[in-house]
Protein backbone atom coordinates (compact mmCIF):
# COMPACT_ATOMS: atom_id res chain seq x y z
CA UNK A 1 0.00 0.00 0.00
CA UNK A 2 0.84 3.60 -0.41
CA UNK A 3 2.56 5.68 2.02
CA UNK A 4 4.91 7.79 2.82
CA UNK A 5 8.36 6.71 3.85
CA UNK A 6 9.21 9.90 6.31
CA UNK A 7 7.33 12.38 7.47
CA UNK A 8 8.42 15.17 9.83
CA UNK A 9 5.29 15.38 12.00
CA UNK A 10 3.43 12.22 13.07
CA UNK A 11 -0.15 13.77 13.18
CA UNK A 12 -2.03 16.43 11.86
CA UNK A 13 -5.12 18.12 12.15
CA UNK A 14 -8.22 16.93 10.35
CA UNK A 15 -8.46 20.41 7.46
CA UNK A 16 -11.47 20.96 5.43
CA UNK A 17 -12.18 19.61 2.02
CA UNK A 18 -14.44 22.77 0.83
CA UNK A 19 -14.25 23.78 -2.72
CA UNK A 20 -12.91 22.12 -5.73
CA UNK A 21 -9.64 20.81 -7.20
CA UNK A 22 -7.01 23.36 -7.57
CA UNK A 23 -4.77 21.16 -9.51
CA UNK A 24 -4.62 17.47 -11.21
CA UNK A 25 -8.22 17.97 -12.95
CA UNK A 26 -7.18 17.06 -16.29
CA UNK A 27 -6.26 14.00 -17.97
CA UNK A 28 -2.49 13.90 -18.58
CA UNK A 29 -0.78 10.88 -19.01
CA UNK A 30 -2.79 8.63 -20.12
CA UNK A 31 -6.11 8.11 -22.37
CA UNK A 32 -8.56 7.93 -19.27
CA UNK A 33 -9.07 8.47 -16.43
CA UNK A 34 -11.26 8.06 -13.23
CA UNK A 35 -12.75 11.89 -11.92
CA UNK A 36 -13.70 12.17 -8.44
CA UNK A 37 -17.07 14.47 -8.03
CA UNK A 38 -17.52 14.36 -4.35
CA UNK A 39 -14.58 15.22 -1.53
CA UNK A 40 -13.49 12.67 0.62
CA UNK A 41 -10.75 11.77 1.92
CA UNK A 42 -9.30 8.16 0.34
CA UNK A 43 -7.38 5.70 2.16
CA UNK A 44 -4.43 3.84 0.69
CA UNK A 45 -6.46 0.49 1.01
CA UNK A 46 -9.25 1.82 -1.32
CA UNK A 47 -6.69 2.87 -3.88
CA UNK A 48 -5.21 -0.05 -3.53
CA UNK A 49 -8.11 -1.95 -4.30
CA UNK A 50 -9.69 0.25 -7.11
CA UNK A 51 -5.98 -0.72 -8.35
CA UNK A 52 -6.33 -4.03 -8.19
CA UNK A 53 -9.62 -4.05 -9.42
CA UNK A 54 -8.56 -2.15 -12.81
CA UNK A 55 -5.16 -4.07 -13.64
CA UNK A 56 -6.74 -7.77 -12.98
CA UNK A 57 -9.60 -6.69 -15.52
CA UNK A 58 -7.18 -5.48 -18.20
CA UNK A 59 -5.50 -8.88 -17.69
CA UNK A 60 -2.65 -7.82 -19.62
CA UNK A 61 -1.49 -4.87 -21.67
CA UNK A 62 -2.31 -1.55 -20.12
CA UNK A 63 -0.43 0.93 -18.60
CA UNK A 64 -2.10 2.40 -14.90
CA UNK A 65 -1.28 5.69 -13.31
CA UNK A 66 -1.76 6.72 -9.78
CA UNK A 67 -2.25 10.62 -9.53
CA UNK A 68 -2.90 10.68 -5.91
CA UNK A 69 -0.84 9.81 -2.77
CA UNK A 70 -2.17 8.95 0.42
CA UNK A 71 0.14 11.58 2.82
CA UNK A 72 -2.10 12.43 5.24
CA UNK A 73 -1.98 10.19 8.93
CA UNK A 74 -5.30 9.16 10.20
CA UNK A 75 -4.95 8.78 14.30
CA UNK A 76 -7.54 6.77 16.05
CA UNK A 77 -7.67 5.88 19.74
CA UNK A 78 -7.97 2.39 20.75
CA UNK A 79 -11.14 0.95 21.92
CA UNK A 80 -12.82 1.39 24.98
CA UNK A 81 -10.61 3.93 25.88
CA UNK A 82 -11.63 7.04 28.02
CA UNK A 83 -11.75 10.22 26.67
CA UNK A 84 -8.39 12.57 27.25
CA UNK A 85 -4.54 11.65 27.38
CA UNK A 86 -3.80 13.52 24.26
CA UNK A 87 -4.32 12.50 20.45
CA UNK A 88 -4.51 8.68 19.47
CA UNK A 89 -2.11 6.39 17.22
CA UNK A 90 -1.88 7.26 13.82
CA UNK A 91 -3.62 4.18 12.12
CA UNK A 92 -3.59 4.57 8.48
CA UNK A 93 -2.95 7.22 5.67
CA UNK A 94 -5.15 8.89 3.34
CA UNK A 95 -5.20 11.43 0.15
CA UNK A 96 -7.58 14.44 0.36
CA UNK A 97 -9.57 14.54 -2.64
CA UNK A 98 -11.73 17.17 -3.75
CA UNK A 99 -14.18 17.43 -6.91
CA UNK A 100 -12.37 17.22 -10.15
CA UNK A 101 -9.29 15.26 -8.88
CA UNK A 102 -8.18 13.07 -11.80
CA UNK A 103 -7.46 9.66 -9.50
CA UNK A 104 -6.36 7.14 -11.81
CA UNK A 105 -5.34 7.21 -15.80
CA UNK A 106 -5.00 4.67 -18.50
CA UNK A 107 -3.02 3.94 -21.22
CA UNK A 108 -2.60 1.11 -23.74
CA UNK A 109 -6.53 -0.56 -23.54
CA UNK A 110 -9.34 -0.17 -26.11
CA UNK A 111 -12.24 2.59 -24.44
CA UNK A 112 -14.70 0.00 -23.99
CA UNK A 113 -12.29 -2.21 -22.08
CA UNK A 114 -11.03 0.78 -20.05
CA UNK A 115 -14.41 2.03 -19.00
CA UNK A 116 -15.33 -1.70 -17.83
CA UNK A 117 -11.76 -1.59 -15.92
CA UNK A 118 -12.56 2.16 -14.70
CA UNK A 119 -16.17 1.13 -13.60
CA UNK A 120 -15.17 -1.82 -11.43
CA UNK A 121 -12.19 0.82 -9.57
CA UNK A 122 -15.51 3.30 -8.95
CA UNK A 123 -16.75 0.89 -7.02
CA UNK A 124 -14.11 0.28 -4.60
CA UNK A 125 -14.22 4.19 -4.10
CA UNK A 126 -16.32 6.18 -1.16
CA UNK A 127 -17.47 8.61 -3.51
CA UNK A 128 -18.76 9.43 -6.68
CA UNK A 129 -16.60 9.55 -9.97
CA UNK A 130 -16.61 9.26 -13.23
CA UNK A 131 -15.09 7.55 -16.02
CA UNK A 132 -13.07 10.56 -18.24
CA UNK A 133 -11.45 10.64 -22.02
CA UNK A 134 -8.49 12.94 -22.54
CA UNK A 135 -10.56 15.62 -24.67
CA UNK A 136 -9.65 15.70 -28.31
CA UNK A 137 -8.98 11.99 -28.18
CA UNK A 138 -11.05 8.83 -29.12
CA UNK A 139 -14.11 11.27 -30.74
CA UNK A 140 -14.44 13.60 -27.79
CA UNK A 141 -14.15 17.66 -28.76
CA UNK A 142 -11.24 19.21 -27.27
CA UNK A 143 -13.62 22.45 -25.85
CA UNK A 144 -16.70 21.41 -24.17
CA UNK A 145 -19.34 24.42 -23.25
CA UNK B 1 -4.42 27.50 -41.46
CA UNK B 2 -8.11 28.01 -41.79
CA UNK B 3 -9.48 31.33 -40.36
CA UNK B 4 -12.72 31.13 -38.57
CA UNK B 5 -14.33 34.85 -37.87
CA UNK B 6 -15.72 34.53 -34.35
CA UNK B 7 -17.87 38.26 -33.17
CA UNK B 8 -16.77 39.23 -29.27
CA UNK B 9 -18.74 41.91 -27.47
CA UNK B 10 -16.74 44.45 -25.83
CA UNK B 11 -17.50 46.26 -22.60
CA UNK B 12 -18.52 43.29 -20.55
CA UNK B 13 -19.13 43.73 -16.67
CA UNK B 14 -16.68 42.58 -14.33
CA UNK B 15 -16.80 40.45 -11.10
CA UNK B 16 -17.20 37.60 -10.07
CA UNK B 17 -21.50 37.90 -9.99
CA UNK B 18 -21.77 39.74 -13.42
CA UNK B 19 -19.49 36.86 -15.29
CA UNK B 20 -21.49 34.13 -13.60
CA UNK B 21 -24.80 35.70 -15.21
CA UNK B 22 -22.88 36.20 -18.21
CA UNK B 23 -21.92 32.39 -18.09
CA UNK B 24 -25.78 31.36 -17.42
CA UNK B 25 -26.47 33.59 -21.01
CA UNK B 26 -24.13 30.67 -22.68
CA UNK B 27 -21.39 33.74 -23.28
CA UNK B 28 -17.47 32.91 -22.04
CA UNK B 29 -15.73 35.98 -21.01
CA UNK B 30 -12.42 36.39 -22.23
CA UNK B 31 -9.42 38.79 -22.64
CA UNK B 32 -7.90 39.84 -25.89
CA UNK B 33 -4.44 41.80 -25.95
CA UNK B 34 -0.89 41.61 -27.36
CA UNK B 35 1.37 43.59 -29.18
CA UNK B 36 1.19 46.50 -26.34
CA UNK B 37 -2.43 46.86 -26.84
CA UNK B 38 -4.57 47.42 -23.05
CA UNK B 39 -6.50 43.76 -22.32
CA UNK B 40 -10.13 44.23 -23.27
CA UNK B 41 -12.53 42.51 -21.60
CA UNK B 42 -14.92 40.35 -24.17
CA UNK B 43 -17.44 38.11 -24.11
CA UNK B 44 -18.13 35.37 -26.81
CA UNK B 45 -21.18 32.82 -27.66
CA UNK B 46 -20.05 29.87 -25.84
CA UNK B 47 -21.29 27.47 -28.54
CA UNK B 48 -19.83 29.37 -31.53
CA UNK B 49 -16.58 29.23 -29.66
CA UNK B 50 -16.65 25.19 -29.09
CA UNK B 51 -17.55 25.16 -32.56
CA UNK B 52 -14.61 27.10 -33.92
CA UNK B 53 -12.35 24.87 -32.05
CA UNK B 54 -14.01 21.58 -33.20
CA UNK B 55 -12.19 22.21 -36.36
CA UNK B 56 -8.84 20.24 -37.59
CA UNK B 57 -6.82 23.05 -36.29
CA UNK B 58 -7.93 22.71 -33.04
CA UNK B 59 -6.90 25.04 -30.34
CA UNK B 60 -4.37 26.67 -32.90
CA UNK B 61 -6.91 27.78 -35.41
CA UNK B 62 -6.92 31.67 -36.00
CA UNK B 63 -9.51 33.28 -35.33
CA UNK B 64 -10.54 36.94 -36.73
CA UNK B 65 -11.83 38.58 -34.03
CA UNK B 66 -14.83 41.01 -34.94
CA UNK B 67 -14.63 43.34 -32.02
CA UNK B 68 -16.24 47.44 -32.63
CA UNK B 69 -16.02 47.05 -36.02
CA UNK B 70 -12.52 45.80 -36.33
CA UNK B 71 -11.21 42.97 -37.09
CA UNK B 72 -8.32 41.45 -35.11
CA UNK B 73 -6.07 38.01 -35.91
CA UNK B 74 -6.15 36.13 -32.58
CA UNK B 75 -5.21 32.75 -31.11
CA UNK B 76 -6.75 31.53 -28.32
CA UNK B 77 -4.39 30.85 -25.51
CA UNK B 78 -5.02 29.81 -21.79
CA UNK B 79 -8.24 27.98 -21.99
CA UNK B 80 -9.57 27.96 -18.70
CA UNK B 81 -11.70 24.78 -17.77
CA UNK B 82 -14.00 24.18 -14.64
CA UNK B 83 -12.41 21.56 -12.47
CA UNK B 84 -15.68 19.11 -12.46
CA UNK B 85 -17.87 20.22 -15.67
CA UNK B 86 -14.36 20.63 -17.76
CA UNK B 87 -16.84 23.55 -19.77
CA UNK B 88 -14.77 26.53 -20.79
CA UNK B 89 -14.60 29.37 -18.29
CA UNK B 90 -12.09 31.94 -19.76
CA UNK B 91 -10.06 32.05 -22.89
CA UNK B 92 -7.31 34.69 -23.81
CA UNK B 93 -7.10 35.96 -27.18
CA UNK B 94 -3.70 37.10 -28.02
CA UNK B 95 -2.99 39.46 -31.15
CA UNK B 96 -1.04 37.96 -33.86
CA UNK B 97 0.53 39.43 -37.35
CA UNK B 98 0.68 37.22 -39.90
CA UNK B 99 4.39 37.96 -40.79
CA UNK B 100 5.33 37.51 -37.05
CA UNK B 101 6.68 33.54 -35.48
CA UNK B 102 5.10 33.09 -32.72
CA UNK B 103 4.70 29.66 -30.50
CA UNK B 104 2.52 26.96 -30.34
CA UNK B 105 1.54 23.64 -29.27
CA UNK B 106 0.87 21.08 -31.96
CA UNK B 107 -1.19 18.04 -31.14
CA UNK B 108 1.23 14.86 -32.33
CA UNK B 109 -0.99 11.85 -33.47
CA UNK B 110 0.16 8.04 -34.26
CA UNK B 111 -0.19 6.87 -37.61
CA UNK B 112 -0.51 3.29 -38.39
CA UNK B 113 -0.38 0.05 -36.35
CA UNK B 114 2.58 -1.44 -34.33
CA UNK B 115 2.05 -4.74 -35.67
CA UNK B 116 5.30 -5.59 -33.93
CA UNK B 117 4.63 -4.65 -30.95
CA UNK B 118 0.59 -5.90 -31.03
CA UNK B 119 2.09 -9.41 -31.71
CA UNK B 120 4.40 -9.52 -29.15
CA UNK B 121 1.37 -8.17 -26.65
CA UNK B 122 3.29 -5.00 -25.75
CA UNK B 123 2.39 -1.36 -25.24
CA UNK B 124 1.89 1.45 -27.67
CA UNK B 125 2.84 3.83 -25.00
CA UNK B 126 2.51 7.18 -26.05
CA UNK B 127 4.78 9.43 -24.04
CA UNK B 128 3.99 12.95 -25.98
CA UNK B 129 1.04 14.13 -26.96
CA UNK B 130 2.07 17.63 -28.13
CA UNK B 131 5.28 19.58 -29.92
CA UNK B 132 6.16 22.89 -29.32
CA UNK B 133 6.83 24.56 -32.45
CA UNK B 134 7.33 27.89 -33.58
CA UNK B 135 5.88 29.55 -37.07
CA UNK B 136 4.40 32.22 -38.64
CA UNK B 137 0.66 31.42 -37.92
CA UNK B 138 -0.55 30.61 -40.63
CA UNK B 139 2.52 27.72 -40.88
CA UNK B 140 0.99 26.38 -37.47
CA UNK B 141 -0.08 22.61 -38.89
CA UNK B 142 -2.96 21.35 -37.10
CA UNK B 143 -0.90 18.34 -36.06
CA UNK B 144 1.32 16.32 -36.90
CA UNK B 145 1.61 12.35 -37.75
CA UNK B 146 4.60 9.70 -36.50
CA UNK B 147 4.45 6.78 -37.99
CA UNK B 148 4.42 3.66 -35.94
CA UNK B 149 4.41 1.12 -38.02
CA UNK B 150 8.00 0.31 -37.64
CA UNK B 151 8.02 0.06 -33.70
CA UNK B 152 8.75 -2.71 -32.30
CA UNK B 153 8.97 -3.60 -28.04
CA UNK B 154 11.61 -1.91 -26.35
CA UNK B 155 12.43 0.49 -29.05
CA UNK B 156 11.12 3.97 -29.10
CA UNK B 157 10.61 6.98 -31.44
CA UNK B 158 12.00 10.37 -30.81
CA UNK B 159 11.55 13.79 -31.83
CA UNK B 160 13.75 14.17 -34.64
CA UNK B 161 11.32 11.00 -36.13
CA UNK B 162 8.67 13.05 -36.99
CA UNK B 163 8.02 14.90 -40.17
CA UNK B 164 8.27 18.50 -39.66
CA UNK B 165 6.68 21.11 -42.45
CA UNK B 166 8.58 23.78 -44.02
CA UNK B 167 8.66 26.68 -42.07
CA UNK B 168 8.06 25.13 -38.82
CA UNK B 169 10.59 25.20 -36.55
CA UNK B 170 10.88 22.96 -33.35
CA UNK B 171 12.01 23.79 -30.09
CA UNK B 172 11.09 20.51 -27.81
CA UNK B 173 14.44 18.62 -27.62
CA UNK B 174 14.45 16.19 -30.77
CA UNK B 175 15.67 13.43 -28.13
CA UNK B 176 12.92 13.41 -26.33
CA UNK B 177 10.65 9.98 -26.59
CA UNK B 178 7.72 10.52 -28.96
CA UNK B 179 6.23 7.02 -28.49
CA UNK B 180 7.76 3.86 -26.71
CA UNK B 181 7.09 -0.36 -27.38
CA UNK B 182 6.47 -1.70 -23.60
CA UNK B 183 6.68 -4.81 -22.89
CA UNK B 184 3.27 -6.94 -22.15
CA UNK B 185 2.62 -6.55 -18.81
CA UNK B 186 1.85 -9.94 -17.33
CA UNK B 187 -0.84 -10.85 -14.61
CA UNK B 188 -0.54 -13.62 -13.07
CA UNK B 189 -4.07 -14.82 -10.86
CA UNK B 190 -3.89 -16.96 -8.45
CA UNK B 191 -6.34 -19.68 -9.70
CA UNK B 192 -4.26 -19.71 -13.06
CA UNK B 193 -0.96 -19.96 -11.11
CA UNK B 194 -2.70 -23.01 -9.01
CA UNK B 195 -3.63 -23.95 -12.26
CA UNK B 196 -0.15 -24.26 -14.06
CA UNK B 197 1.45 -25.73 -11.11
CA UNK B 198 -1.15 -28.45 -10.77
CA UNK B 199 -0.39 -29.01 -14.85
CA UNK B 200 3.25 -28.89 -14.05
CA UNK B 201 2.77 -31.33 -11.50
CA UNK B 202 0.96 -33.69 -13.50
CA UNK B 203 3.39 -33.65 -16.05
CA UNK B 204 6.33 -34.85 -13.28
CA UNK B 205 4.23 -37.74 -12.29
CA UNK B 206 3.44 -35.60 -8.81
CA UNK B 207 0.02 -34.30 -8.81
CA UNK B 208 -0.47 -34.40 -4.81
CA UNK B 209 2.55 -32.50 -4.02
CA UNK B 210 2.20 -30.07 -6.43
CA UNK B 211 -1.92 -28.97 -5.61
CA UNK B 212 -0.28 -28.50 -2.36
CA UNK B 213 2.56 -26.05 -2.71
CA UNK B 214 -0.03 -24.13 -5.29
CA UNK B 215 -2.93 -23.73 -2.56
CA UNK B 216 0.38 -22.30 -0.21
CA UNK B 217 0.75 -19.07 -2.77
CA UNK B 218 -3.66 -17.99 -2.20
CA UNK B 219 -2.48 -14.33 -3.01
CA UNK B 220 -2.05 -12.90 -6.61
CA UNK B 221 0.93 -11.88 -7.90
CA UNK B 222 1.72 -9.49 -10.29
CA UNK B 223 4.40 -8.07 -12.48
Amino acid sequence: MLMPRKVKHRKQQRGRMSGKAKGGSSVTFGDFGIQALEPAWLTARQIEAARIAMTRHVKRGGKVWIRVFPDRPVTQKPAETRMGSGKGNPEHWVAVVKPGRILFELAGVDPVLAKEAMDRAIQKLPFKARFVIRPGTHGTSEVQV
Amino acid sequence: MPEITLVAEAGRPIGTSATRRLRAEGKIPGVVYGHGTDPVPVAIVARDFRIAMSGEAGLNTLLSLELEGKNLLTLARDIQRHPVKNVVSHVDFLIVRRDEVIAAEVTINLVGEAIEVQHGDGIVDQQLFTLAVKAKPADIPPSVDIDITELIIGASLHVSDIAIPAGVEVETDPGATVVAGQPPRVQVTAEEEAASAALAAEAAGETGVGAGAAAGSAEPTEE
